[in-house]
């Protein structure tokens, strides 16, 4: 039990974001401590003060985590029980019943306080300027305008850089696999994606008769991905290039 | 020119049209636009779980296109009847749906009796001068400065949304189930990830909100992905700080709205103190049905809570006799908001099939306490009936999940 309990602090300091010294979750704590001391309204007091004081609990409560993990079969999804908190709201309100009358003074510092405490989310390493009005990678596109068929659909092998990609601009391309591969923690095994992704130099005999299974008309390519031997000497054609990816055509599809 | 149109019909028309129909029954103290267009919101959503979630177990082909059709022809007559009500209503000279206002009797609201009284004044004698200062006044002694920095920081959010790509794994899973909606007509049955054929992933089948998106799509005649990451940020931002601003209205004096409205804004933007906040999720993934679930459809939950256990306090009400009168049809006026609580838990479904589980947690405890500080047992049966679509919506899950068992 005692480690359940270590694992729900854990939980709740990641998602905090103590480690990295932000404190927001401290403002939440103020706010709800001046919320126990000043609020006098019932239903207010009930809302904002006695449910998110149990629900705090409750994530912690060894027993709780143990029922909630086992009705989701699922223990990643834990931190969720914290959105029930809306800790946005809770501190929002405390902060300003503390503010009172000073009311221009009073927000100056609390929005200099969350900044302090905070982290602005446009700096995060995942926003980026939108190329196009998909917000996909131009080039995810254009390799996709090149290849894309008439009718029907084709299957397509892709370096990992553009797996979340392709089919959301197209679902005409299919993948041997998906972003399920790119998760280290699920630990998938795929054969295709070991002779692609985790081998040092592709082995291209065995890369181009498992790439035939799908079968995959095309090969997308880094330029500088390292190959035993030329893919063209197995059957592809260079069909293309867009920035960095050699798309391969398989010629031997075509014959069939 | 044409998606545009569309887009505004079904995103703003037709929600504001179905808003109308709970409006209608609730009290006029509570009427605004935007508590109009949160509650189509909310109704709409628990139309297209109610046309989805059938389709996607019981129709074996095309349930994308049979859902769209039931759901259509369901909303579609809803907004007709919100029409027709704000129709009827007009005609009887009762105070106005949208707006709560009397025709006969002019009321005078809070704001018009402070801040933008000198406005009105100023607007019947004329003159740019005189409307010049008296904006001036608004501005540096009212609330104006705080509303002006809240739009630019709501405006901020927006152009980053639109100017920004903001990249997340889960898109590959549920933007291109949105995507093959639109072009294959199917829900669930391909596997996103790579294109095979699937069984029917009851966590994700359930919430069914990209197929909401997916109705869009097709409806406008936009390719999926645009709406997903332009088109709902455009939409669903706003209509979490419109709801934000109907919470405020409910917790604080006028001059503090723009306060709390510029809170929330600076928590939203500097909230991203881990990827799991629903402030990161509301930035960064604001169109996944489980940033819906943090960002709006929780905060919904407390905001009728709010509504059906108190709101604001008497001495602070916007005119002391209209709260007395209010009070003798108080049951009557909470019709409205009941249905709107219920429309919330199975919109909640739509989003996320977890968050239906924490909101019912959520409701459970709320409702448990406001029991016991308020004397009143009846409460507990109250919300425990509101959450019946919850406890339907689980036992689903629970059947399907475990289906291969029987």
């Amino acid at each position: 039990m005692w480690g359940i309990f270590l694992e729900s602090v854990v939980i709740f300091k990641n998602f905090m974001g103590w480690h990295e010294n932000h404190l927001l979750a401290g403002l939440y704590v103020f706010a709800l401590l001046y919320l126990w001391l000043t609020e006098k309204d019932k239903t207010k007091r009930a809302i904002f003060v006695y449910a998110p004081t149990i629900l705090l609990l409750l994530f912690f409560c060894p027993l709780f985590r143990k029922v909630f993990v086992r009705i989701m079969e699922d223990s990643e999804t834990y931190y969720r029980l914290l959105w029930l908190l809306q800790m946005s709201i809770v501190s929002a309100y405390g902060l300003i019943r503390l503010m009172g009358r000073h009311r221009r003074i009073g927000l100056a510092v609390a929005c200099l306080v969350i900044a302090a405490c905070g982290d602005y989310v446009y700096d995060s390493e995942h926003i980026s300027q939108a190329e196009n009005a998909y917000h996909l990678p131009q080039e995810a596109v254009d390799i996709v305008d090149l290849i894309a068929p008439e009718e029907g659909r084709i299957t397509v092998l892709v370096p990992a850089d553009l797996i979340y990609y392709i089919r959301q601009y197209s679902t005409d391309i299919e993948l041997p696999y998906g972003r399920e591969m790119l998760i280290d923690r699920w630990d998938y095994y795929h054969a295709m994606y070991e002779a692609m992704e985790k081998a040092e130099v592709i082995d291209t005999p065995v890369f181009a008769e498992l790439a035939r299974t799908y079968p995959c008309a095309y090969v997308v390519l880094k330029e500088d991905r390292e190959v035993k031997e030329p893919l063209t000497d197995h059957g592809y054609s260079v069909y293309g290039q867009v920035g960095e990816f050699v798309i391969y055509k398989d010629m031997t599809l075509q014959d069939q | 020119m044409s998606e545009t149109v569309s887009l505004i019909f079904w995103l703003l028309a037709v929600p504001f049209c179905i808003g109308v129909v709970p409006t209608n029954f609730i009290a006029k103290k509570w009427r605004s636009p935007g508590f109009v267009l949160l509650s189509g919101y909310f109704v709409m959503w628990a139309l297209f779980e109610i046309s989805a979630v059938p389709a996607v177990l019981w129709v074996e082909y095309d349930n994308f296109k049979t859902a769209s059709a039931v759901f259509t022809v369901l909303t579609l007559s809803l907004a007709a009847a919100g029409i027709w009500l704000l129709y009827c209503n007009q005609k009887a000279g009762k105070p106005g749906l949208v707006t709560g206002k009397s025709k006969s009797r002019p009321e005078v609201s809070e704001a018009e009796g402070t801040g933008k009284d000198n406005d009105k004044r100023v607007s019947s004698t004329g003159g740019m001068k005189a409307r010049a200062a008296a904006f001036g006044k608004w501005l540096l002694r009212g609330t104006g400065i705080e509303w002006l920095l809240f739009f630019a920081l709501l405006g901020f959010q927006l152009y980053k949304a639109v100017a920004y790509a903001s990249f997340d794994g889960d898109d590959a899973y549920y933007v291109v189930e949105s995507l093959l909606a639109q072009e294959a007509g199917v829900m669930y049955r391909i596997l996103p990830l790579t294109g095979g054929s699937t069984g029917i992933d009851v966590r994700h089948a359930l919430a069914v909100f990209p197929m909401w998106i997916a109705f869009v799509s097709v409806r406008a005649g936009i390719h999926a992905t645009i709406v997903s990451h332009v088109v709902m940020p455009l939409v669903l931002i706003p209509l979490t700080y419109l709801l934000y601003y109907e919470i405020g209205r409910l917790l604080f004096a006028r001059e503090n709205f723009p306060v709390f409205m510029i809170l929330m804004a600076a928590f939203q933007i500097f909230g991203n103190v881990s990827i799991y906040t629903t402030e990161t999720f509301f930035l960064t993934r604001t169109w996944q049905g489980k940033a819906v679930a943090g960002a709006l459809a929780i905060p919904a939950v407390l905001w009728l809570f709010l509504l059906l256990c108190g709101g604001k306090q008497e001495k602070e009400a916007e005119n002391e006799v209209e709260v007395e009168i209010e009070k003798g049809k108080e049951k009557e006026d909470r019709r409205g908001l009941w249905f709107l609580f219920v429309c919330v838990q199975m919109s909640v479904g739509i989003c996320s099939s977890i968050a239906v589980f924490l909101v019912s947690l959520l409701t459970a405890l709320t409702a448990f306490v406001l029991a016991c500080v308020r004397r009143d047992l009846r409460l507990l049966f109250k919300f425990g009936a509101a959450c019946i679509p919850n406890l339907i919506y689980m036992a689903i899950y629970v059947i399907v999940a475990y289906s291969y068992l029987l």
